[in-house]
């Protein structure tokens, strides 16, 4: 065993020193690892920027958002990161608080987010809304409401995530806080009757929807993209509700600490870039944060559009958080 | 007199540093304390409370059916000798350990959800879940862990009781009980510890926050509300829990009290027992099976082509390969350093002493490996690179959750080789490396094999640990299904899946073969 892992920790070395030698920097990006993982967006973001940098990129993949965070927290003026991508606005206000970011200095004012983005330290690379997603040929009338998935009794069952382990939980939480604000609770025991499991995370509620153990899946509006670009399947869709969607934007920022800020400032600027964002939609299966409408893909044309995005104010979030959480678990135990 | 050995001392100093240094490092992490006022609310809530109902409660049904169905399994087994397949059987049996939650989950959903062979609806999602769950986890385990003690009934009993005409259940009663009391509470608690500390399977199939166990409420604290103090305290309370019932279930051991001799059983039965028996294997066999098979079939509908050409694929299963064999082979070591003290112990009658050493070694298992993990780092960031160190960390943490298995495989063999050859040996002047050669070793080798291959294929299965330390570059196979199934590749993770299932099937027969030397078990 510790010769393996002498040889590995010897192997890493020596790349390190290849590295030096060629007098090549090395950026330190940690995000979160379906974004570095073979099909994210990761391997084609390392090349295109290595391209123009003649510096080394390296990702650090972590389990989700969260996980990013905390590793932060942990390492704090000790990070290796330079960059650290791939927080969402429920956690940009707990991230600023760290003190550990720098602001960015880079103007923000290509981007297409429905709203105006004017945070200092924080970048969006892309954005989503959360829905139900269902399968047209199984399910002919979804909800056309939170409301009316909530309070009518003939509505289909759905799977959500846990907000306490997910961010889509999470998201689905803002969302029914958002719009019953104080009667959430009478809300969520409604919705609770519906509810076939609350699972840890994404991937476990999306692969029991596709086993078909429900008609809806709390995920993505752009969900069907996946199955419509990747698949040539047209069945899914997602439910348009009338309140409009709970929003999330996926933001990046420079760390205060790093030795490279020129780089990773170079960094950002590219990934405010067309090089960057149309790696995006395909990838990520989110919408590019900063990308012209022409330069999407078509399938994402044919998505729902959201008539309102809802969005709680990030320090709202941090604020409230736990409070929102266990009102939850109180309405749910019952 | 014989003076009992001290080697399990060092071991269990390391094992208590490895628990204890992080807990303490995380203590020092800045957040809320837990003495504060708002932390305090959360000791006094009706959550914390509602959380360690459930997950003592859960824990405590899924011991005793998984338990009681394997005992009725290990015993048709033992009592049917021939059936076909049965080392094939056997060796199916390690495979649930290895599923990684989210894939079990789907292939229990395959069997029992709404569109499965036995549609159980939405009844699924509750206890019912829970329980179909960890028994397709535990059962096959414990039958693969209680099914030597029908082998350490000689075979002059057998004989005898023949003669004297004993029926079914007094056979039970006179010579296999009374074996089984030797290794049956050791089993119950490490069924015990796995039920106890399950996570996504409870959160999952629980159909809601209702099923919480203690492990979610220590992964929340650490995650999403960064409060490592308030983790190391839920750790504590998990870890004196399990400390507790483990006490407790002691009391119940029983050591056999004639010295006993080998043998492969030749218990008599007649035909109508045998259809009995061959039926509940069946039922046993078909239960293991279906959710697998399931898995094969999404397998098989997915591009197995695309998957296996993939290099990153072979690539993470050698580095699977590489954490899980390092951390059986330290996982062992350990195992047989604290069981040769401990079976002094017993040689000596200190029954209670050599129960506690093995204890402490097996209830590591309920640290959950994200304190484990998250505090090491803690101590490691600051003074090293923590990506030369995540992989002997990895194995390391791997290593600790396997003793139990180790512990449980190793030790009644490791105690009844100290009870029969003790003497012969002082007497001989064998030591050393002669007496392992020639006494420990032959009898030891089916055992070893099997704790090699149950960890192996434990920490193959693994997740936590690496995902933690998110090394560039490194990718284990449970690591590489998470990614497939987070970018929508469900049936790419399908493939995945059943290739982690065949890889660990072959690692197991290939371990247990080489060192356990064929046969079964």
């Amino acid at each position: 065993m510790s010769r393996i892992t002498q040889a590995l920790i010897a192997v890493s070395c020596l790349l390190q020193f290849v590295n030096a030698y060629a007098g090549k920097q090395t950026l330190t990006i940690y995000t979160y690892d379906s974004f570095t993982s073979d099909w994210g967006p990761g391997p084609l973001v390392k090349k295109a920027f290595e391209e123009q940098c003649n510096c080394t990129l390296e990702f650090v993949g972590l389990e989700d958002g969260v996980a990013l965070l905390s590793r932060l927290k942990l390492e704090a003026a000790n990070t290796k990161a330079d960059i650290v991508l791939g927080i969402d606005t429920n956690l940009t206000a707990e991230a600023r608080a760290t003190g550990l970011f720098e602001a960015h200095l880079i103007s923000a004012n290509n981007t297409t987010l429905p709203t105006v983005w004017n945070d200092q330290y924080f970048l969006p690379y892309d954005y989503g809304y959360f829905a139900f997603v269902y399968n047209k040929e199984l399910l002919s009338n979804p909800p056309t409401s939170l409301k009316e998935l909530v309070e009518n009794a003939d509505a289909p069952n759905i799977l959500i995530q846990d907000p306490r382990t997910s961010t889509p939980g999470l998201g689905m939480l803002l969302w029914m806080k958002k719009v019953y604000g104080d009667d959430v609770s009478i809300a969520w025991k409604k919705l609770s009757k519906k509810i076939v499991t609350v699972s840890k995370g994404w991937s476990e509620a999306y692969g029991l929807f596709l086993k078909g153990e429900a008609p809806m899946v709390l995920s993505y509006t752009t969900s069907p993209a996946y199955h419509i670009i990747a698949e040539d399947d047209q069945r899914f869709a997602a439910a348009s509700f009338v309140e409009g969607h709970y929003q999330q934007i996926e933001v990046a920022g420079l760390v205060a600490s790093s030795k490279q800020k020129k780089l990773g400032r170079e960094f950002l600027q590219f990934m405010m870039s067309e090089k960057f964002q149309s790696i995006i939609p395909t990838t990520n299966w989110m919408y590019p944060a900063a990308l012209a409408p022409t330069k999407m893909p078509p399938a994402f044309k044919g998505l729902i559009k959201p008539s309102r995005s809802l969005l709680f104010d990030d320090s709202e979030i941090a604020a409230n958080r736990k409070l929102w959480v266990n009102e939850w678990l109180e309405a749910m135990a019952e | 007199m014989h003076k009992p050995g001290k080697s399990a001392y060092p071991v269990l100093a390391i094992l208590a540093f490895m628990v204890l240094a992080p807990m303490i490092a995380l203590l020092t992490v800045p957040g809320t304390s837990f003495i504060e006022s708002e932390s305090l609310a959360f000791w006094k809530s009706a959550y914390l409370r509602r959380v360690l109902i459930f997950s003592l409660w859960q824990a405590f049904l899924s011991t005793v059916l998984s338990i009681s169905l394997a005992l009725i399994v290990a015993r048709a087994f033992a009592r049917h000798g021939k059936f076909p397949y049965r080392s094939f059987i056997l060796k199916l049996f390690g495979l649930p350990l290895v599923v990684p939650a989210v894939v079990a989950v789907f292939g229990i959903v395959s069997v029992f959800g709404s569109g499965g062979w036995i549609p159980l609806g939405r009844s699924l999602y509750g206890l019912n879940g829970i329980l179909l769950a960890h028994i397709f986890f535990n059962l096959p385990l414990a039958v693969r862990l209680l099914l030597p003690a029908w082998q350490s009934i000689p075979k002059q009993h057998w004989k005898l009781a023949q003669q004297l005409g004993l029926n079914s259940w007094q056979q039970w009663k006179y010579l296999e009980w009374p074996a089984l009391r030797e290794n049956l509470p050791g089993v119950g608690v490490l069924v015990f510890m796995l039920c106890l500390t399950s996570f996504a399977v409870v959160l999952t199939l629980g159909g809601g926050p209702k099923s919480t166990t203690l492990e979610v409420a220590i992964y929340q604290s650490l995650r999403f509300d960064f409060e490592p103090s308030q983790a190391v305290v839920l750790a504590v309370l998990q870890f004196s829990l399990c400390a507790i019932v483990a006490m407790f279930s002691f009391r119940l051991q029983k050591l056999p009290e004639v010295e006993i001799t080998s043998s492969s059983l030749q218990c008599p039965v007649d035909l109508k027992t045998l259809a009995l028996n061959s039926i509940i294997l069946l039922v046993a066999v078909t239960y293991v099976a279906m959710p697998i098979l399931a898995m094969l079939v999404d397998a098989l509908n997915g591009p197995i082509l695309q998957v296996l050409m993939n290099p990153k694929l072979w690539r993470s299963a050698a580095f699977s390969l590489i954490i899980g064999l390092s951390a059986a082979m330290l996982s062992v070591l350990a195992a047989w350093l604290i069981l040769q003290s401990s079976s002094d112990l017993y040689y000596i009658k200190q029954k209670r002493k050599a129960g506690y050493l093995e204890m402490v070694g097996s209830i590591v298992y309920v640290v959950p490996p994200l304190v484990i993990g998250t505090g090491l780092f803690v101590l490691i960031a600051p003074r090293f690179n923590v990506f030369d160190w995540a992989i002997p960390i990895v194995i390391l943490v791997n290593a600790m959750m396997g003793l139990p298995f180790a512990i449980r495989s190793l030790g009644p063999t490791m105690r009844q080789n100290k009870m029969r050859y003790q003497r012969l040996c002082e007497s001989l002047n064998l030591k050393g490396w002669d007496r392992f050669k020639t006494i420990d070793w032959p009898p030891l080798r089916k055992p070893i094999g099997l704790a090699m291959a149950l960890v192996t294929a434990l920490a193959m299965g693994d997740l936590g640990v690496i995902a933690l330390f998110g090394t560039p570059e490194t990718t284990t196979l449970p690591l590489l299904l998470y990614h497939q199934l987070s970018a929508y590749l469900m049936s790419e993770a399908a493939v995945t899946a059943a290739f982690l299932l065949g890889f660990c099937l072959l690692v197991f027969w290939l371990l247990e073969g080489l060192i356990g030397g064929g046969g079964d078990a």
